[in-house]
């Protein structure tokens, strides 16, 4: 287990390094700079010249390039154009906590109540439960975030004034985003875990579970779920990742100063150094998650196994 | 079971989130600001608190490096320059209490109140004064705004450029309450620069011992303005709290500011029904509405936007082409029916309001030089296609916004209701529009120029360099008019020579067309009462403002 953890950590600096490469190159292909053009276009061109080159930004690209991944090695992600002077990582630092906090709050919403639909629903197969959790899926995957966000906003903030409207002040902000989240992630779950269920009890193994005399319950919980919860791992991964990394467009609707916004304004103002920061997060984020989620398999099925050395119950 | 070890640790790992790294910015400093009861509705902003927003993030309180309207707003509040504008949008004593000019009008020498002093209690002198205008002049300073002071003060752009040593620059400090400056050329407008942010003092040993921690947080800055900043966040806002040792603290009658980022319009909206803000900027489909509420209002700013045609592309090149395209545009529907957001139709370059000469504007002087006229651009539009030999196609440049997209569009359809021409809409980023425009690759653009300090100069000097943002506009007459402008001590004469820089370029050599100037709709809580909009520079001003 050891062995295979560090194999996969070196690929996933080689798959970093890779990523930041890429977006690097293409990050300067974008049109413009970091200043404003109006201004900067007003300045001589040794102004210019002298403006770029405090930034280093009249070097080769590849010597740019250079220069940045070196001090990435260091620690040092630069400084913000966009908000002159800030350190990138604090920036960051200081927009994940809000992503996260709702980004984890849906998940556990979602994920608590797509198992009990899903679940419930393939033990009452075709019944009103069913259905009714059937109508939540399509519900839930098809109405954007955006509108159950306005939605929610309007009516539990605006008119019933039971929770904020906006603005991130308390943890009763972190409410009604986390609500809105959660509708896709419950209803992805909901489905997912009634289609795996559904094929589960028709095994053998739950026939002979309830022939030995097993009540309904253990079933349930011990042969049914466990055996049909590790497509809803697979999915989870991803959906993890999307989640703690922010959403705009709930972020902007809640006034949440959440990652999700920040990446976008970076790319629209030419913020170099913030643009390759988020990047760096986002992507080995993304590539730890993959690896948390390989090896829960383990975990919950000890028929997977990871390398040689792996281990199950 | 591992199922229970991994719920508890997503449960352990969801408290030290909760605990520790969601920075909910608001809970300390609102219980702090505004006490502990807040009720519903109207409530909430009058127990001495405004609370306001702005559409994008405060990117900077460091005053060399701000150049943007949310980040002045700020700065404005809690710092204060020698002259601050009054509610009526004209510069009045502050830290000066009166200045004496030369008789050649080349020499402004400041006096300051006695007694003033930073929030950390340092005594503020004319020193302060020196090191911050020469911070702004140096290459430190990355708000680009150098020119603002290199442009008049003596040996400035030498000191810029390091041939001038700081002594020789034409800042001095005579003594602690004595401020002397020299100008280059006569600048009647010079005083109504000393209300701009970047104009500001600074307290060199104070700046010095923050080092790079400077402006990054609330902790790490000293005031002088009418309010202290209680904390800054770049992404979620600012809290205000009257500055105790401002100088005329007395008349500064809300206790508490707030200043909140919001970037959806509809939240917003909301966030004013629900009483979390005191005031709300209205989108266009909103006003019809709410027009006819008591808590309605509209302004309009100082920021012109128009059509730039580019002289060196072959279809506009053609004088009466350009003619044609704008008499075109009927503006007054543009600006009360397509917008109707506030927008006032533009009638020249220079937008309503701007100085003139002290009794009347700059437009009301110069008339309407700008019109809509259907039959006269058909006119022109034929002979230019005569002189061309074919009708041009034509591309429109604009960014994609939804405003200037609209503004575009409806353009379009103006051309082809006028003209019966297909005109087509390149739509761009911000960043990829502007760089179109610097590589000389576009035809005409919606662009638009907010003043930087109330005189006609601050448009008028834009078209002197010939760069092809400005159209590639080379002209002798225009040139000269500027130059004449720019050093003459006659301030009749040196308003003439602006009207007719104006004519030149707007109505002789049409090298833009003007459109609109900007301007928001407004709802106000009816217990806030002056709360000051600039139409230039710092747009909100908190000083004035009162609560019922």
């Amino acid at each position: 287990m050891f062995k295979y953890i560090c194999k996969r950590i070196v690929y996933l600096l080689i798959t970093l390094l890779i990523i930041v490469t890429t977006t690097f190159f293409l990050m300067k292909k974008l049109p413009g700079t970091p200043f404003d053009a109006e201004r900067f276009s007003l300045l001589s061109a040794a102004q210019q010249a002298q403006f770029l080159e405090k930034y280093g930004l009249n070097d080769p690209v590849i010597v740019q390039y250079g220069k940045y991944i070196g001090n990435v090695f260091r620690g040092d992600f630069g400084t913000s154009f966009f908000y002159t002077g800030q350190p990138v990582s604090g920036v960051i630092l200081g927009r994940i906590g809000p992503s996260a906090l709702i980004g984890l709050q849906a998940i556990l919403i979602g994920l608590s109540i797509g198992l009990i639909l899903g679940i419930i629903a393939a033990w009452r197969h075709n019944s009103g439960i069913d259905y009714f959790t059937m109508v939540v899926a399509v519900l839930g995957v098809s109405v954007p975030n955006f509108v159950a966000a306005a939605l929610l906003q309007y009516y539990v903030g605006l008119k019933w004034g039971v929770l904020p409207v906006a603005f991130w002040q308390s943890w009763k902000s972190s409410v009604l985003p986390s609500i809105a989240l959660s509708f896709g992630v419950t209803a992805m779950i909901a489905r997912f875990m009634r289609t795996e269920m559904l094929d589960v009890l028709e095994q053998d193994y739950i026939i002979t579970a309830r022939a030995k005399g097993l009540n309904q319950f253990k079933v349930l919980m011990r042969h049914a779920v466990r055996n049909s919860i590790i497509p809803v791992v697979t999915i989870l991964g991803p959906i993890v990742v999307n989640l703690l990394t922010g959403s705009l467009a709930v972020e902007n609707i809640y006034s949440i100063p959440g990652i999700g916004s920040l990446f976008v304004d970076s790319i629209k103002t030419n913020d170099y150094s913030t643009i390759m920061g988020i990047t760096i997060f986002y992507s080995a984020f993304y590539i730890f998650v993959v690896m948390v989620v390989d090896i829960l398999y383990s975990v919950i099925d000890p028929r997977i196994r990871l390398a040689s050395g792996g281990k199950g119950e | 079971m591992k199922k229970s070890k991994l719920l508890a640790l997503i449960l352990a790992a969801s408290m030290v989130l909760a605990t520790s790294g969601c920075g909910f910015t608001g809970t300390a400093s609102s219980a702090a600001a505004s006490g502990p009861a807040q009720s519903e509705g109207t409530a909430k902003t009058s127990d001495g608190t405004i609370t306001v927003y702005d559409t994008n993030e405060i990117r900077t309180m460091v005053q060399w490096a701000a150049s943007d309207n949310n980040s002045f707003t700020i700065l404005n509040n809690v710092s204060e320059g020698l002259y601050r504008l009054n509610e009526k949008h004209e510069p009045e004593p502050a830290l000066a209490e009166s200045y004496k000019v030369s008789d050649d009008k080349l020499t402004y020498t400041f006096t300051l109140r006695d007694g003033l002093k930073w929030s950390n209690g340092t005594a503020l002198t004319a020193k302060d004064f020196v090191f911050s205008w020469l911070k702004q002049m140096s290459a430190d300073a990355t708000n680009n705004y150098s020119f603002i002071m290199t442009d008049y003060i003596v040996n400035g752009a030498e000191y810029f450029d390091q041939k001038a040593k700081a002594e020789d620059v034409g800042v001095k400090a005579l003594d602690d309450k004595t401020f002397e400056v020299k100008l280059k050329q006569p600048t009647p407008y010079f005083l109504r620069l000393t209300v701009l942010p970047m104009f500001f003092p600074l307290n060199e040993e104070y700046v010095k011992s923050q080092g790079a921690n400077y402006g990054l947080k609330a902790e790490n800055m000293i005031y002088c303005g009418p309010y202290t900043l209680a904390t800054y966040d770049p992404a979620s806002g600012s809290t205000l709290k009257k500055n105790d040792s401002y100088w005329d603290a007395a008349n500064v009658k809300v206790p508490n500011v707030n200043v909140r980022i919001i970037k959806e319009q509809a939240t917003a909206l909301n966030a004013y029904k629900s009483g979390e803000l005191s005031r709300v900027t209205l989108s266009s489909s909103d006003v019809p509405a709410m027009k006819s509420s008591a808590e309605f209002s509209s302004t309009s700013e100082f920021r012109t936007t128009y059509l730039q045609f580019n002289l060196t592309n072959k279809a506009v090149s053609n004088k009466n082409i350009r003619l044609a395209l704008g008499y075109a545009v009927d503006r007054a529907t543009l600006a009360d029916v397509v917008l109707a957001d506030g927008s006032a139709p533009a009638t020249g370059l220079i937008a309503n309001g701007m100085f003139g000469d002290g009794t009347k504007s700059f437009r009301e002087l110069n008339g309407d030089i700008t019109t809509f006229d259907a039959a006269k651009a058909k006119e022109y539009w034929e002979k230019g296609v005569k002189e061309l030999g074919s009708a041009p196609s034509l591309v429109l440049l604009t960014e994609d916004d939804s405003v200037t997209k609209t503004v575009a569009t409806y353009i379009q359809g103006e051309f082809k209701k006028n003209l019966g021409i297909d005109v087509k809409i390149d739509s761009k980023t911000k960043k990829a529009k502007n760089q179109l425009m610097d590589d000389n690759n576009y035809q005409m653009a919606v662009t638009a120029w907010g003043a930087d300090y109330d005189d006609a100069m601050t448009y008028m000097d834009l078209w002197t360099n010939g760069t092809p943002y400005r159209g590639n506009y080379k002209s002798d007459t225009y040139n000269s008019l500027i130059a004449d402008a720019k050093k003459q001590t006659d301030d009749a004469k040196r308003l003439q020579d602006l009207l007719s820089s104006e004519k030149t370029l707007v109505s002789e050599d049409a090298v833009v067309s003007p459109l609109f100037y900007r301007g928001f709709a407004y709802l106000t809580k009816p217990n806030v009462e002056n709360l000051v909009t600039h139409p230039f520079g710092p747009p909100i001003e908190f000083k004035y403002a009162s609560l019922k």
